[in-house]
């Protein structure tokens, strides 16, 4: 019902949002080569293209953060230049950012009224009209919260929702969504789907950014591929499909990543976990690493996942359970036991936990391995010899694209800055590594040697734990799969029972017995 | 500190949320339990509206330049130059008064417009030029010791102040309270209305908690720190005029020790109520802990130095608070 809806609208409007010919050059790089854009009112039009093709360049433009060295962006058929983030907001673009731009100290409703709150005569803000205006907004996109809750207490998906919320109330025309789903588990995605069409209903448009393209081929009626700064195809009607798109974003190179072969599992127990847990997130949880093996843990987001891997980590403290490595006890205090035993965590967030942005490849890479970077253990000062050959070396063995090791972090694509984080580690030789959402907002050639890299690992013995809510990575991936749901493990699949659907079952089973 | 940080890890929900409201509330109850001590050590002089009065009336000074600062560490940013450009304008004021003979009003706002201007620029380095606030408000702040040296010669301006100009700080104009603690009370109930309850108030707030978030939304981060400096300059120009006012004269550094009691009152104020936040009115609560502690240690006739022991100690205690009550708040 929403979809004839929707492409009702859509074919009916005029593009009311055009962009020609956009170029900008970052020093020396050219990110957008001349890239074009068409939105039509009620439209969903997704955006797709490998990391480092342009999509965030563009969308940085249209948002006034950088300006487009050349090429002409036009609104309602008139010509506009937005050189503020304030001006793309007067002109109806609301932008929802893969890192949430919200205040933590703030409250719901102050973050969606952050910088045009109404005011009273007085200049004072009016909240009650505000929270009148509010209310049935939050209604609408299913935000339970309450408004006076502090955003730092919310989840992932009610902040999406807080800044759905605030795209809707100042009257957006055009919501950019950066890979919205990234951090969503499958429930909360659906849920954001459904608003989504109700948006095209009323005739907001909404410009898709995913590497997912199941959710592109589901959302959109016309898909914009990027392929290295470039516009590569607007592919529409019959000529959309999976193939066709993959074939644009890759450039007719078949990437599809195989099934992987999976083993039994035949390796010595590594790290036993007996009822571990840290009230309230992890309740108890039961489980055995071995060695060369890739153990998948899934479940939906919240459901404790992360808080076992600091626990494991030694990050956070346990209030009961018992962890046994190699058949000793181990009982972390702090990480640095955990990672003096051989335990390395690859976090979630990888740019506030994991990397030092604006510091060097072989500056990140070094952090962990300072004591073999020294010239001698009588001499200990860096040597910068050693440093950048292990630089050098993990930029090869982890096939990082990159202008040279020198080049800061912070410059990288999503994927690349993933490959030094686990890079990080690999000089240690860890006995166990954990990652936390090895692939999130990662595009499909990233993925694909991103796990590539976690197999060649364990055929050398290492045990990985991988945490994952993209439905489809564990079954990619894993040897073995624990679903966690409500901090404890509900489900444990082995062989050909790993599947999407019994990863998503078994995820959503304690919610059904409740 | 280490021991509690440790500690807190360990603890069980229940009792990490009574730390909470103990870290909430502890400013509070240290002043409530400084108060009582005070008045059961000394009934007869401690517990009187006069001394109650004349401790608040001491205070109203700090507190009006611990307003200013406390706009400035809302977004984000620090201010040393307050208490140097307090002394300046001391100076500046009676010379005005004094040498130039110009009206006391007049005087009085073309003062103020300085500590305008020097905030703007304050702002405009911090902002434009990327430096950092310690750096930059050290620097200005010299500057500004500088010119004060230069204008006065190293010599109080005594002679010549005007009555008039003394009654603005020891005048009681309204009701018999003193007037010190009026203007305190206009600008600090001013500078909570600004932050709490208006528009732009939220768009302070907002810079404070997240600048990047706060650009993508469209605020104007640079203009918002400057804003917060100018503030912060006007107030230390006020505080710098009521001293002058009190004093009965210009003196050079006379206000330089306002700027560690501003400090310590701004951060006292956010280990208050609020978990690790600045605010208005844990500045004035801060701000009072640190004037009835001055005055307990003045009524028992405590060795001067003991007060740079007291206030060294209080910056250190209330710094801690503050961080305590942010990491609390992060769990």
């Amino acid at each position: 019902m929403f979809d004839t809806n929707s492409h009702a609208v859509a074919s009916d409007a005029l593009p009311f949002l055009k962009a020609a010919g956009i170029r900008k050059a970052f020093g020396g790089a050219q990110a957008l080569k001349g890239v074009s854009l068409e939105l039509c009112p009620g439209e969903v039009h997704g955006l797709v293209g490998a990391n480092g093709a342009g999509k965030s360049t563009l969308i940085r433009i249209l948002a006034g953060l950088v300006q487009a060295d050349s090429g002409d962006i036009s609104l309602d058929g008139k010509p506009v230049t937005i050189d503020s983030p304030h001006q793309a907001s007067a002109l109806g673009m609301s932008f929802i950012h893969q890192d949430l731009a919200l205040v933590p100290t703030m409250t719901v409703l102050e973050n969606i009224m952050l910088g045009t709150p109404k005011r009273t005569w007085l200049g004072l803000v009016d909240w009650p009209a505000i929270a009148r205006d509010v209310t049935p907004i939050a209604e609408r996109v299913g935000l339970h919260a309450a408004l006076d809750t502090k955003v730092r207490h919310l989840s992932t998906a009610e902040s999406w929702l807080v800044s759905i919320c605030r795209a809707l109330v100042h009257k957006a025309r055009l919501i950019v969504m950066d890979e919205p789903t990234a951090s969503l588990s499958v429930g909360e995605s659906e849920r954001l789907f459904a608003i989504i069409k109700h948006l095209s209903a009323s005739g907001v448009a909404v410009l898709y950014v995913s590497h997912r393209l199941d959710e592109i081929l589901r959302l959109c009626r016309r898909v914009s591929v990027f392929r290295d700064g470039a516009s590569i195809a607007c592919l529409e009607g019959h000529e959309l499909s999976r193939q066709a798109l993959v074939e644009a974003i890759v450039g007719h190179r078949e990437t599809v990543s195989a099934p992987i072969a999976r083993r039994k599992v035949t390796g010595a127990p590594l790290l036993s976990v007996a009822g571990l847990a840290r009230h309230p997130k992890v309740n108890g949880v039961s489980f055995t690493l071995h060695e060369g093996e890739v153990l998948g843990i899934g479940g939906l987001v919240g459901s404790g996942r992360s808080e076992l891997a600091r626990l494991i980590y030694g990050a956070d403290r346990i209030d009961a359970g018992s962890m046994a490595l190699a058949g000793k006890p181990f009982a972390p205090r702090h990480s640095a036991q955990a990672w003096r035993a051989g335990i390395g965590l690859v976090p979630e967030e990888r740019r506030s936990e994991g990397l030092l942005l604006t510091r060097s490849i072989a500056f990140n890479l070094s952090l962990a391995n300072l004591a073999s970077l020294t010239f001698s253990p009588a001499l200990p000062f860096i040597s910068a010899g050693k440093r950048n050959a292990l630089a050098r070396d993990m930029v090869r063995r982890l096939a990082i694209k990159t202008a040279g090791i020198n080049a800061p972090v912070g410059r990288l694509s999503g994927g690349n800055q993933q490959k030094v984080v686990i890079g990080r580690w690999l000089k240690r030789e860890p006995r166990i590594l954990i990652l936390d959402e090895p692939t999130r907002g990662v595009d499909i050639g990233a993925r694909a040697e991103i796990h590539r890299l976690i197999r060649g690992l364990v055929a050398n013995g290492m045990a990985v734990l991988v945490i994952s809510s993209e439905p489809d990575e564990l079954p990619d991936l894993a040897d073995r799969v624990i679903v966690m749901a409500d901090g404890r493990i509900v489900s444990t699949l082995e062989g050909e029972n790993i599947t999407r659907a019994a990863i998503v079952a078994a995820s959503y089973s304690v919610g059904g017995d409740a | 500190m280490t021991d509690m940080v440790l500690a807190n890890r360990r603890m069980s929900p229940a009792s990490k949320r009574a730390l909470g409201i103990f870290a909430r509330y502890s400013t509070i109850i240290g002043l409530l339990a400084m108060i009582i001590a005070f008045s059961i050590l000394s009934p007869k002089a401690f517990p009187t509206l006069g001394n109650f009065t004349n401790v608040i009336n001491q205070a109203s000074l700090a507190m009006i330049i611990a307003g200013g600062l406390t706009m400035a560490v809302i977004v984000g940013e620090l201010d040393l130059s307050i208490g140097f450009a307090a002394s300046l304008h001391g100076i500046l004021v009676t010379g005005l008064i004094v040498r130039n003979e110009m009206p006391i009003p007049v005087a009085i706002v073309i003062i103020l417009l300085a500590g305008a201007l020097i905030g703007l620029a304050n702002g405009l380095i911090v902002t434009k030029i990327r430096v950092n606030s310690v750096i930059a408000t050290l620097g200005v702040g010299t500057i500004l010791t500088g010119l004060a040296f230069a204008y006065s010669g190293g010599a109080p301006i005594v002679a010549g102040v005007p009555e008039a100009f003394l009654q603005l700080s020891l005048g009681r104009w309204l009701f018999g309270v003193p007037n010190n603690i009026v203007i305190m009370a206009l600008v600090l109930g001013g500078l909570w209305i600004l932050v709490e309850k208006s528009a732009i108030g939220q768009e302070i707030q907002a810079v404070g908690g997240n600048a990047s978030a706060a650009r993508l939304t469209g605020i104007n981060v640079d203009r918002i720190k400057i804003l917060g400096f100018v503030i912060s300059g006007i107030c230390a120009a006020l505080t710098g005029i009521l001293l002058a006012s009190r004093l009965g004269s210009g003196t050079t550094s006379a206000a330089d020790s306002y700027l560690l009691t501003a400090f310590a009152a701004v951060f006292l104020g956010s280990a208050t109520l609020r978990d690790g936040e600045f605010h208005i009115i844990g500045t004035f609560v801060g701000a009072l802990i640190i004037a009835f502690g001055f005055n307990g240690l003045n009524i028992f006739g405590a060795p001067t130095y003991s007060q740079y022991v007291f206030q060294g100690a209080i910056l250190i205690v209330a710094v801690g608070l503050s961080s305590l009550g942010r990491q609390l708040a992060e769990n």
